[in-house]
């Protein structure tokens, strides 16, 4: 008989209570601070440039007289939808592949998964370039540019799982009762994965963002006068070198708490579905 | 209480918060004392809460566990007349930090349950002993050598693979390995926690008659395990747990080979072996957390009455209040 | 021992020849033979390590040897997990050693016990079935609602094998089926197992460490060692192919 423990308020307690307040934080912001504060992100302002942190500008305002508040919860709007988006498309095409060829074993999964290290050799960021400079400036190209180059390192947990999964004798058991192929990876393999692949999908959304930002700061992600994290940084390097430190200082701090927070929440998450973390106590 | 006992228990329970609000009565009241030199072997099926009491011995009980009652282990030798209560350590009411340094490894080696697990895969037998060694004893250099090699030896752990890696052993040495880490300080006490689960007869025996040795040599030896060929092959006495009590309490001699069981759980346990009748007893023990009003067995005993409905008191070893006569 | 005598076509399951491993070079069955005939019980007495487990997956065509047929009630063998034909995989029921690793811990228990049955498509009736059976083995109704990890070793083990009957195979493997649990449950689950053959007469291979436990259960007992000829030889190997999958 086992016993399931009772947490104790611990202190993975508080990181838990911490990370959930932060991303419900973000979360607030992101969907009310456009609702309360209806005002044009784009607006030019150009008798109110560069004025410092204060009352009436919480965050001061940019080069061209705008917001930085505003522009930057707008920013991350845009920057979390491409990271979950593109966080996601990564995970379902690294589950598929990564299943699909722990499930097949033998030529197959040796074949899928030298296709996946020849694709880690290139260095990601090189290859999401190459990808976006295919399209427009946008949101979509980015998405896909993410999407396509992170589910790689989801392909190797999942078919790693899958593998150890299959070796399992409840595998057997289903075979001898009669499984298909099919059952036994829809109603056995995939459910055993999907917590792995999960975390994988959370742990990417901070790294999406990033990415995100990344290619934007070279001018390759959004197009220039949207309000995203990376435009932001890459237009206020200027007025950084003048010693104007918020409108830089503002949206990297919208970059590093909500990643921070999803990383926080991933950990927990990750302790949860590892077993040896698990504290139960076999009578 | 005897000035020979080693360890003395009384009325320890265990009891589990739960998450949900119930509690779970892992251990209620167990008692026995163990002597130097002696094997008592604690039998029950799987859940009966005989590891749980080991557990709440070592002060390895998770945190929403509470332990009550006593468990006093004498420490002092030949300061003679309090006998145990005066010179002992109280294992349920020790902190932490008492028991980490003073009780654990040193006053009471534990046999553990894999040694295979219980063994650092990345370091060869003769490093993980030096290292206890050094620890328990503050040995250094060659003098450190020395007291491995010692070490080793006590538990016929053969010299010549000292360096070999735990995958390299057989079962049998892995098990050797384990039980040399649990005698370096020599603790008077050695508990081994289902040690057999697993091993082949051959090894069982083997393991079992090393552990007798140990116990000739002087240790006090609470043996875990549901296996009760290995009990019969080492104990001097055999404590039978059910449902969280012990609810007999017998020399193994008359347990097992003259008079037999007088509870009528420990005789259907027995009797259900293949060299005997084979015959299960009827049901499944209750839920910890569910269970019936006076004696637990009641449900599945064909010898149940009346009184059967309050709590039988474990009364000339026995705690049934309808036992099979004992012809000692 | 006349243990490679081959008995009549009638023989439930038959290992010729068989060589087994995880590794062509050093395989852990080499050329092993064995008849279990119809209705008849055979224990397997070995040391731990020595095969038996990769013998019982063999014989229950979970494991594809390097060497070697299977015959299941005379017919050979023709193929190896997904690829054996679905009759012949649920000829043969399987209890493993450790119920906790032979049981989806996503299922409960009567999901678990009914599991063949929905793979199978014989969707009708499982209620009935599964109470049946669930009966049979002593799980009550109150533990059917059960995951793995809210019951102990034996409860599981015992939703385990009434699994393993659930289809009504023609031949029973146990390895080490109780190697984990306590007398009274070993007796129990041994019970439910002869009770079965009994009413349907399935032959068994009980696969153990146990002399004693085994020769009383079994009609006869083989020792592990007496069941390997001798080296296999090169040529008798199988050709090379894609592992079993």
């Amino acid at each position: 008989m086992r016993i399931p423990l009772l947490p104790a308020l611990s202190a993975r307690t508080v990181r838990v209570r911490v990370s959930v307040g932060l991303v419900a934080a973000v979360a607030g912001a992101v969907l009310l601070v456009p609702l309360l504060f209806p005002l044009d992100e784009q607006a030019v302002d150009m008798a109110n440039k560069l004025h410092p942190p204060s009352w009436a500008h919480l965050f001061g305002t940019d080069d061209l007289g705008r917001d930085v508040l505003l522009r930057s919860v707008y920013g991350l709007r845009v920057s979390l939808l491409v990271g979950v988006v593109a966080a996601l498309t990564a995970t379902v095409i690294g589950t598929a592949v990564g299943a699909a060829a722990g499930a097949s074993g033998g030529r197959v999964d040796r074949l899928v998964m030298r296709v996946v290290d020849v694709f880690s050799s290139v260095p990601h960021l090189l290859l999401g370039i190459f990808i976006v400079a295919m399209f427009r400036p946008g949101v979509w190209p980015v998405v896909i540019s993410v999407g396509l180059t992170h589910w790689l390192s989801t392909a190797r947990i999942v078919r790693a799982e899958v593998l150890s999964l299959r070796s399992r004798p409840y595998i057997d058991a289903a075979i001898s009762g009669g499984a298909s192929r099919w059952r036994v990876g829809v109603r056995h393999l995939l459910p055993g994965v999907l917590p792995q692949a999960g975390l994988a999908a959370v742990l990417m959304v901070p790294h999406a963002i990033w990415h995100e930002s990344a290619l934007s700061f070279l001018g390759l992600g959004l197009p220039t006068h949207r309000a995203s994290l990376g435009n932001m940084i890459q237009d206020a390097r200027g007025t950084l070198l003048a010693g104007d430190w918020w409108p830089t200082l503002f949206p990297g701090l919208f970059i590093i708490v909500p990643t921070l927070a999803i990383a926080g929440l991933a950990g927990v998450w990750r302790e949860r579905i590892n077993p040896r973390r698990r504290s139960e106590l076999m009578l | 209480m005897s000035e020979r006992t080693l360890l003395s228990v009384r009325d320890l329970s265990v009891r589990f918060r739960m998450r949900g609000g119930g509690e779970v009565a892992a251990v209620t009241g167990a008692s026995f004392d163990l002597a130097p030199g002696e094997c008592l072997a604690l039998v029950g099926e799987s859940g009966c809460g005989k590891s749980v009491l080991a557990s709440a011995l070592l002060g390895l009980l998770p945190g929403n566990a509470r332990a009550a009652g006593r468990a006093r282990l004498r420490t002092g030798e030949g300061t003679g007349a309090g006998g145990c209560d005066e010179d002992g350590i109280d294992l349920l009411g020790a902190d932490e930090r008492t028991l980490a340094r003073t009780v654990r490894g040193r006053r009471v080696g534990l046999v553990p349950q894999s040694p295979a697990a219980h063994l650092t895969p990345v370091r060869s037998v003769r490093s993980q002993l030096a290292e206890t060694v050094r620890e328990l004893t503050g040995k250094r250099g060659t003098e450190l050598a020395d007291a491995t090699l010692a070490a080793a030896e006590r538990a016929a752990f053969p010299a010549d693979h000292l360096d070999r890696y735990p995958h390299q052993l057989s079962g049998g040495l892995a098990q050797r390995a384990a039980t040399a880490l649990a005698l370096v300080a020599q603790a008077p006490l050695l508990l081994a926690d289902e040690p057999t689960t697993g091993l082949d007869r051959d090894l069982v025996d083997r393991t079992v008659d090393e552990l007798r040795r140990h116990t000739d040599d002087g240790h006090g030896l609470l043996l875990i395990t549901h296996d009760l060929a290995a009990a019969e092959r080492v104990a001097d006495r055999v404590a039978v747990m059910y449902a969280g009590r012990i609810v007999e309490l017998a020399p193994a001699e008359s347990f097992f080979r003259r008079a037999g069981p007088r509870h009528p759980y420990a005789r259907g346990l027995l009797d259900a072996l293949p060299e005997r009748a084979f015959t299960p007893i009827p049901g499944m023990p209750p839920e910890l957390g569910d269970l019936p009003e006076g004696c637990a067995f009641a449900p599945r005993c064909a010898r149940a009455t009346d009184v059967c409905a309050t709590v039988p008191p474990l009364r000339e070893r026995v705690a049934c209040h309808h036992p099979y006569e004992g012809s000692e | 021992m006349g243990e490679r005598t081959v008995p009549g076509p009638a023989a439930a399951l038959e290992l010729r020849g068989v060589t087994a491993g995880y590794d062509r070079r050093a395989p852990v069955l080499r050329d092993v033979s064995l008849a279990v005939g119809a209705g008849e019980a055979v224990g397997l007495l070995g040391p731990s390590g020595c095969g038996k487990s990769t013998l019982a997956r063999v014989s229950a065509l979970l494991h594809r040897p390097y060497a070697g047929t299977v015959l299941l009630g005379g017919e050979e063998a023709r193929g190896w997990r997904h690829r054996a034909p679905r009759a012949q995989r649920t000829a043969v029921g399987v209890v493993f050693q450790q119920p906790r690793l032979a049981a989806d811990p996503r299922l409960t228990l009567a999901a678990l016990l009914a599991e063949p049955l929905r793979a199978t498509g014989r969707t009708d009736g499982i209620p009935a079935r599964t109470a049946e059976l669930a009966e049979e083995v002593g799980l009550g109704p109150e533990l059917l609602g059960r995951r793995p990890h809210e019951v102990s070793d034996g409860q599981l083990q015992r939703a385990c094998l009434a699994r393993a009957l659930v289809l009504r195979p023609r031949v029973l493997v146990c390895d080490e089926m109780t190697a984990m649990l306590d007398a009274s449950t070993t007796a129990a689950l041994v019970a439910v197992v002869e009770r079965y053959r009994a009413g349907s007469g399935a032959a068994l291979l009980a696969v153990g460490h146990d002399r004693v436990l085994l020769d009383r259960w079994c009609d006869r007992t083989v020792h592990y060692a007496d069941l390997v000829s001798g080296a296999v030889t090169p040529g008798r190997r199988a050709p090379a192919d894609t592992p079993a999958g």
